[in-house]
């Protein structure tokens, strides 16, 4: 029978072992913490090992720290996130481009404004992210619009490029009628998985000739595509859709593919593609990118007959991150947004992927097999007026959709007249 | 008993049950910023009906699908079983390859036909190139009066299997004595077909109509892979328009394609009722 002394003792034990039981596990909790990070961007190998080596150099300042990248491709982020977030769930911090503002109104992401440092980010690259002044989302790649073209296609044709590396659009035309009449594909576009490839021509035209001010209001509702501006440039590229510019699987051919066809098999003339052209062109041959020996070249978009802004190009901010605003580890999430963003990290990053960047780097020499590249890349920025975005970024909802339809697909697909072009996207897009 | 089927009712409750009913509750509801739902009443479904029009397109599309797409499977599965049943050489052999179709994702089977329908190396333009028809030449997804005819036998390619197994096993399953009473009336084989054999394989048919139909109304994957819903909404379906309004417009609102999910329901509820009232047998067929 147990007296009351022994009772006192085996409660003293249960408390001392419970009081040493909880110590052990909340000191087991409070220095082992998963950080996940879900990334677009799964095929890239250069960007995976980037990102991959932030995530180790972060574990090696924070002992118990493990950061978790769960990899996609664009469509099925969006998706995991759309559902993982409404449902308080989803990861401490993900992929973000700029186009997606949805994340920042609905209240699903936090502003970074004193959690990151901005020291080390371009104020231009900062400022796309930023809504009624804060900041949502940490900007990485930097990206202007190019064409890449094949330089011993064009000397075959007996074309010169221009010393301002920018044609005329009647030169531009005949480019393509000369590639044509060759059996050479002018454009390797296509627009079998992405909503923005097959407008690159159309919308780098309507920027030059319209400016960036009107160019802009086009694309929020302001100015109606009935402009005769506008039908111009519809007009114009028709007669490149007309002459061939396009290969015949435009409509269902990917991105990836059209990469290959530019630089492998059949082979094209031109491809327009942001500059993150880089991540699949310049990985090994046997990994799907451009053979070594590949004669590449980059060329402004042409010039506009009467354009008001002829030196305009668009650069823009692609691949960037925020933080979940239901992350446990906001801090930790911060720091991981901190350690892709040093002046060392940013420097690795043109130099393994070989694109822009929104950090600040002070690189004045290249090197390795790529330089000449770089060189001429930068060669292609001398003198430009940068217009930040894309039409997408501009765009929601309807118009969106319709722009995919029409202005990416249907119209540079040779399915639509221009006055039925031009109708479908007033009809989504015009206010007035 | 009710222990014993709690895991099942369980797992059912929150996948299948929940889902629905939040679907028809957000249908009524707009999700404002931060997750506020703002309750709406049938606006949504009036937004729907009256002013939008790519909805309309996908109904068409998908009425399209459905109706094309049933009759041929079925019709096609039909005739595949009876050339089956026949016991023609190979028999096994094909019956093997024309099921096999059925046992693919149609990830692996959207990929496998955007191959094929490829304007440049497809094999199917290549055929016709070699057989001197290049002039019929397309890019078949490509192409908005060819799209939705490229998906369609894609699909039916995938599924003419399965109905000529089903109606295999009921053709095996068809009272002997009745067919052998009709051959030694010397009915023609066509008359046996007509006013036998159909007949008495009402019920199988009735129902594969209406699976067939259920599952074309609900068309996603296939369309999804291999076109995306374009071009120029050729190719849209209701399915994939939700999709596209619930993960591709720049909104976490899940009102609006809750309320297209809803009306979906709702119709193809009433299609399969209307079906089956007037499929059903007048007649009990006594043999």
């Amino acid at each position: 029978m147990m007296t009351g002394l022994t009772r006192r003792y085996l409660v003293a034990a249960a408390l001392m072992m419970a009081v040493a039981f909880g110590g052990a596990m909340s000191k087991a909790t409070a220095e082992d913490v998963t950080l996940t990070v879900w990334s677009h961007e799964a095929d890239e190998l250069g960007k995976v090992a980037f990102r991959e080596l932030a995530a180790r150099n972060l574990e090696k300042s924070h002992p118990g720290l493990h950061v978790k990248i769960t990899w996609y491709e664009k469509n099925p982020l969006i998706a995991a996130l759309k559902t993982a977030l409404p449902a308080g769930q989803g990861p401490d911090a993900f992929y973000v481009e700029p186009d997606q503002t949805e994340y920042i109104t609905s209240g699903y992401v936090i502003p970074l404004d004193t959690l990151v440092n901005w020291t080390t980010i371009q104020d231009w690259a900062r400022k796309v992210w930023m809504v009624d002044g804060k900041t949502y989302g940490l900007p990485q790649e930097g990206y202007t619009n190019e064409i890449y073209y094949n330089k011993s296609l064009l000397k075959r044709f007996g074309v010169t490029l221009p010393a301002n590396a920018q044609f005329t659009q009647s030169e531009f035309f005949g480019l393509v009628t000369k590639a044509r009449a060759a059996g050479v594909t002018p454009i390797a576009q296509g627009v079998g998985d992405r909503p923005f490839p097959g407008a690159y021509i159309l919308g780098e035209a309507l920027l030059r000739k319209l400016g960036p001010d009107d160019y802009r209001n086009l694309f929020t509702g302001k100015l109606s595509f009935q402009d005769a501006r506008v039908v111009a440039v519809f007009t114009w590229v028709k007669t490149l859709v007309d002459a061939g510019a396009y290969p015949k699987n435009f409509m269902t051919l990917k991105l990836g593919e059209s990469h290959y066809y530019f630089y492998r098999k059949p082979g094209a003339l031109m491809l327009p593609m942001g500059s993150w052209y880089t991540g699949r062109a310049f990985v090994p041959e046997d990994k799907g990118g451009q053979p070594k020996d590949f004669p590449l070249g980059l060329m402004q978009f042409p010039a506009m007959d009467g354009g008001a802004c002829n030196e305009c190009k668009t650069g823009g901010i692609g691949a960037s991150f925020a933080i979940n605003a239901a992350s446990k580890h906001k801090e930790l999430a911060a720091e991981y947004l901190n350690a892709m963003s040093t002046p060392e990290m940013g420097k690795r990053w043109i130099e393994t992927i070989y694109l822009q960047t929104a950090v600040k780097v002070d690189v004045k020499e290249f090197s390795g097999p790529y330089a000449s590249y770089f060189k001429e890349l930068l060669e292609r920025q001398k003198g430009a007026k940068y217009f930040i975005g894309m039409p997408r970024n501009l765009i929601t909802g309807q118009c969106k959709d319709t722009f995919e339809q029409v202005m990416n697909a249907g119209f540079p697909g040779g399915l639509l007249p221009v006055d039925r072009a031009l109708q479908t996207m007033n009809q989504a897009c015009y206010k007035g | 008993m009710v222990a014993f089927l709690a895991p099942a009712l369980l797992i059912y409750a929150g996948f299948t049950v929940y889902p629905v009913l939040r679907t028809f509750y957000n249908s009524v509801h707009t999700v404002r910023p931060h997750g506020v739902l703002e309750y709406v009443g049938l606006r949504n479904f009036a937004e729907l009906v009256r002013v939008d029009p790519v909805f309309w397109k996908a109904v068409g599309n998908t009425a399209i699908f459905a109706i094309a797409g049933t009759t041929a499977d079925v019709v096609g599965g039909l005739l595949l079983a009876l050339s089956l049943f026949s016991r023609p050489p190979f028999a096994k052999f094909l019956r093997v390859v024309w099921f096999t179709p059925v046992l693919m994702s149609y990830v692996v089977v959207g990929i496998i036909w955007v191959w094929i329908y490829d304007f440049d190396w497809g094999f199917a333009n290549l055929v016709l190139r070699w057989l001197h028809l290049g002039a019929l030449t397309r890019s078949w997804l490509g192409d908005p009066s060819t799209a939705l005819a490229s998906v369609l036998v894609t699909h039916i390619w995938k599924w003419l299997g399965f109905n000529m197994i089903i109606f295999l096993a009921a053709l095996y399953a068809l009272p002997g004595e009745v067919l052998g009473a009709a051959e030694l009336d010397n009915c023609s084989g066509v008359a046996k077909l007509v006013h036998i054999i159909v007949p008495m394989l009402r019920p199988t048919i009735v129902n594969l109509l209406v699976l067939s139909f259920i599952g074309k109304m609900m068309i996603f994957d296939l369309v999804w892979v291999m076109t995306g819903g374009g071009p120029l909404w050729s190719t849209e379906t209701v399915s994939t328009y939700v999709y596209k309004r619930a993960f591709d417009w720049n909104t976490f609102d899940l009102g609006y394609p809750s309320a297209i999910a809803v009306l979906w329901f709702g119709i193809i509820i009433a299609f399969v009722v209307m079906m089956t009232r007037l499929l059903r047998p007048r007649d009990r067929l006594e043999f």
